[in-house]
């Protein structure tokens, strides 16, 4: 125990050299440095609105600008929307909205990232993309004089011709394994995808397979081991044909077959031909749809064990309408969507399914968010085993359980006060996030 | 098969068939050609366009505003004698809409030669916006000529940010119910010379099971602590800091642990090069008070602890991918045989074009379980995960590929019928 004396000793010392840092900045450097970091004061306030941006490496590589972590405290709010493109890249649309004494100035560029980019290319791309965007605001400021902007022309340009008539071809393949002495899970899928996606239409063919497996050692009273074990597996094929009618309305069909030992399905087939339309015309989706999609199908199933309803197999006809609401404001995202749905041959079997996520940004350092769902079944779970699911597939659950509804719901709220600067990156001692909740949508 | 898969092939056969006959008469692309620049008018008085060329020469400056796709009025503006310009653009044809203004004024006493060339700047500046729309933008780079310091701001909060956030997650079914609830205060300040982090924290889970026949399973598990991290700069590789923690958790069966932990860091590269490459060593010794929940299987109700750890962590992120490696070893002062060893890698790899793959990993041999309850634990606990189970080892292993050819430079976006569906995490 002699030891412990010294660390007091080594701690109160480094604790005792904190508090003096602390107390005291660094002096500001010697007078050549001294205009650049005065015009740094004057530079341009920049929120940045990007969930899926590298935003150390981008205020890293950004200097003459200055970060805060509040919109409504920046002079340019720069909203960065995502969709996916044909070619499995991603279309970044950056929105600048000029606010506060910029509030005359607003402005829209696009980078897009191709599918085999890697997540430097991404970043360098859009911090370029962003860089030129910036300049409009940026030459409002005393800080414009120190920037400089090169061109070199290309000798010959690259000629893009495509010869594979937009189509694009994926094949992937993961596994997933952990475990301990007592517990070991293990998960595998493959899929291989074929598209082609042009204004006009779009079309989305795909395979894919996945098996998991868990495995329990359980000791019971009279000191034996135990082995719970839980095996499923599914695939799944399908494609969608989708031709654009206009600014708001499309036609389509989808084709779907699967096997699924979770839901009790030996095979499903389904021809669905299906319309939709977009209340908002269709080239705003990065920032605003409104969708109404109705589909009617076609349902052969072939089911692995006797239903509830005393079936093996049969063909049903369902239709389906639902509505999808993605917005994406300066004050945040809202997106809704509900779905209802009916067989034919007996409309007293329908279920209705709502999901929803609401992010906003309330007031100065207020945000809050709402994330749920809640379905209601009536007497809609089709393929639902006869026969009782046994003690492993309950909890591990492994098959579907009978239910008349189903909800989740996350909330919070998160209040932040003090400095509005972010420029600062300190990747000291790594960066411990210390716990938490955080919820991604994509 | 039946008759019925049987049609259901013959549909999907015409689909394909439908399919490819609206592929075959998709449009050909556009005529090749170099990237065109955006031609400028610009309306002033004196102007010097020879000047104005050399100075920017990633636009076209055209002689009437017919041919122009951007329209530039400059004139003068502000106090008279200052010598100051205001610059209108206006963005015509495939920028319609695309407008703004900016203004000039030279500095008091500046040469003529220098306003001349102050002017030109600001203009462009205020050209970039066109020329970001055209090809010509991956051959543009903006660069910032000086080291500005982040902290070279009016803040009047001294960079200390607090917050304060609550959230809960509820989800059930008819036989089935779980809620977890999760709350923080944080105050937090950084600068390049100093790190400081502190945060109290609450949580706490609930599960509810109805197993049949009228038996109801129920379960809560808990845990709440408070911890402070400060770190001071030592130059570009050093750092010192300490940590300072209290927790408690009935996953872990501690009822109650108070630590303290100075610690040291090299980082083999530089830290403003972090973004890009790290090769971090840090070493901790803390001093750690603990009382149990339960009896530990070393016949324990509280007892005091030294340990110490060293972790290795190298990162780097290149144009072929990223890799992170992290090793870290600790050990009891107590009881050498009392430690712990956690590999952990990640590396994702452009191994040829659209061939990419991807590893993920970790393996812990563990050897320093002291909290563990002698009690044991339920079946439900076991199947359910709420109970930190005596083990030698535990690992993770994810592995991933894919191949993608074909049109993948493609930009087409079609959010029709939805794009592919939305994923969502979220992790606690």
């Amino acid at each position: 125990m002699r030891k412990i004396p010294i660390v007091l000793v080594l701690l109160a010392l480094v604790l005792g050299l904190f508090s003096r840092a602390a107390a005291q900045e660094p002096p500001p450097p010697p007078s050549a440095g001294q205009s650049i970091d005065e015009l740094k004061k004057t530079a341009l306030k920049v929120f940045l609105d990007c969930d899926s941006c590298d935003l150390e490496y981008i205020k890293t590589e950004i200097t003459f600008v200055n970060y805060v972590r509040d919109r409504l405290e920046a002079q340019v709010h720069v909203l960065i929307s995502t969709q996916s493109t044909g070619g499995g890249g991603i279309e970044y649309t950056l929105t600048f909205i000029g606010q506060n004494d910029c509030q005359d100035a607003k402005d829209v560029q696009r980078y897009y990232s191709v599918k085999t980019d890697t997540d430097d290319d991404v970043r360098r791309g859009l911090v370029k993309a962003l860089k030129l965007g910036l300049m409009s605001f940026v030459a409002r400021t005393p800080i414009s004089c120190r920037i400089a902007v090169d061109y070199t022309p290309p000798e010959k340009t690259a000629e893009a011709r495509d010869r594979w008539k937009a189509w694009v071809f994926s094949l992937s393949g993961d596994g997933w394994f952990s475990g301990e002495e007592s517990y070991s899970s293990r998960m595998v899928d493959g899929s291989f995808s074929a598209n082609r996606v042009t204004p006009g239409s779009k079309l989305r063919l795909g395979l894919s397979a996945n098996q998991q497996k868990q495995r329990y050692e359980v000791e019971d009273d009279t000191g034996g081991v135990a082995t719970y074990t839980g095996t499923s597996s599914s695939w799944d094929a399908s494609g969608l044909y989708v031709k654009s009618l206009g600014e708001h309305w499309s036609a389509g069909v989808f084709l779907e077959a699967e096997s699924s030992f979770y839901s009790n399905i030996d095979l499903a087939l389904a021809f669905a031909p299906a319309v939709e339309f977009n209340f908002f015309p269709y080239s705003q989706s990065t920032r605003r749809q409104l969708r109404a999609l109705y589909t009617l199908s076609l349902k052969p199933m072939r089911y692995r064990e006797e239903t509830v309803f005393g079936k093996t197999r049969e063909t049903l006809l369902k239709q389906e309408l639902s509505l999808t609401l993605d917005l994406r404001e300066k004050f945040g995202t809202i997106s809704l969507s509900a779905e209802g749905s009916d067989y034919l041959h007996d409309l007293s079997r329908y279920r209705v399914d709502t999901f929803g996520i609401v992010n906003l940004r309330l007031y100065k350092g207020f945000s809050v968010y709402v994330l749920g769902g809640y379905s209601w079944l009536h007497n809609a779970q089709i393929s639902l085993r006869l026969r009782e699911p046994t003690y492993e597939e309950l909890l591990l659950r492994l098959v579907e359980l009978p239910m008349n509804s189903n909800h989740f719901v996350a909330v919070g709220f998160q209040f932040q006060f003090g400095s509005i600067f972010t420029n600062v990156i300190n990747p000291r001692f790594g960066s411990s996030g210390g716990g938490g909740m955080s919820i991604s949508i994509h | 098969m039946t008759k019925r898969t049987a049609s259901f092939a013959l549909l999907l056969a015409a689909f394909l068939a439908a399919a490819a006959t609206a592929a075959a008469q998709a449009p050909a692309p556009g005529p090749p050609g170099p990237p065109p620049r955006p031609a400028v008018f610009v309306d002033g008085p004196g102007l010097d366009i020879a000047f104005l060329r050399a100075e920017i020469p990633f636009v076209e400056f055209v002689p009437e505003l017919a041919a122009a796709r951007v329209h530039v009025v400059i004139a003068p503006a502000g106090p008279p004698g200052r010598g100051g310009f205001r610059l209108e653009f206006t963005g015509l044809r495939e920028f319609q809409g695309d407008v703004n203004t900016l203004h000039y004024e030279p500095p008091a006493g500046a040469a003529p030669e220098e306003a001349r060339k102050g002017l030109a700047g600001t203009l462009k500046l205020g050209l970039l916006r066109y020329a970001a729309k055209t090809p010509v933008a991956k051959d543009l780079s903006v660069k910032f000529l000086d080291q500005a310091k982040p902290t070279s701001v009016n803040d009047p909060w001294d960079f200390w940010v607090f917050s304060l956030s609550g959230n809960a997650f509820l989800m059930g079914e008819t036989q089935y119910k779980s809620g977890s609830y999760y709350g923080s205060v944080s105050a937090n300040r950084t600068t390049p010379a100093l790190k400081v982090r502190t945060q109290v924290y609450y949580n706490r889970s609930d599960t509810w099971f109805d197993l049949g026949g009228g038996d109801i399973y129920e379960s809560t598990t808990y845990g709440y602590g408070t911890y402070g991290l400060v770190v001071k700069s030592l130059g570009e590789h050093w750092s010192v800091g300490g940590y300072l923690e209290a927790e408690s958790s009935t996953y872990s069966n501690i009822r109650l642990s108070l630590s303290a932990a100075p610690a040291l860091e090299y980082d083999l590269f530089p830290y403003s090069e972090s973004t890009k490459r790290q090769l971090r060593f840090l070493y901790r010794i803390g001093l750690t008070r603990v009382r149990y929940d339960e009896e530990t299987v070393y016949f324990k109700t509280a007892e005091t602890l030294l340990q110490e750890s060293l972790n290795v962590a190298y990162e780097v992120v290149r144009p072929w991918g990223k890799a992170s490696v992290q090793l870290q070893g600790s050990h009891f002062f107590h009881d050498l045989s009392k430690n712990r060893l956690e590999l952990e890698a990640e590396l994702e790899f452009r191994i040829w074009r659209g061939l990419s793959f991807e590893i993920d990993g970790s393996y812990t041999r563990i050897r320093d379980q002291l909290a563990l309850s002698a009690e044991g634990a339920s079946l439900e606990e076991i199947l359910l995960r709420q109970r930190q189970l005596a083990t030698g080892y535990d690992y993770s292993l994810s592995v991933g590929f894919n191949f993608s050819f074909g049109s993948t430079r493609s930009n087409v976006v079609n959010p029709r019928f939805g794009n592919g569906g939305r994923s969502i995490s979220i992790s606690m």
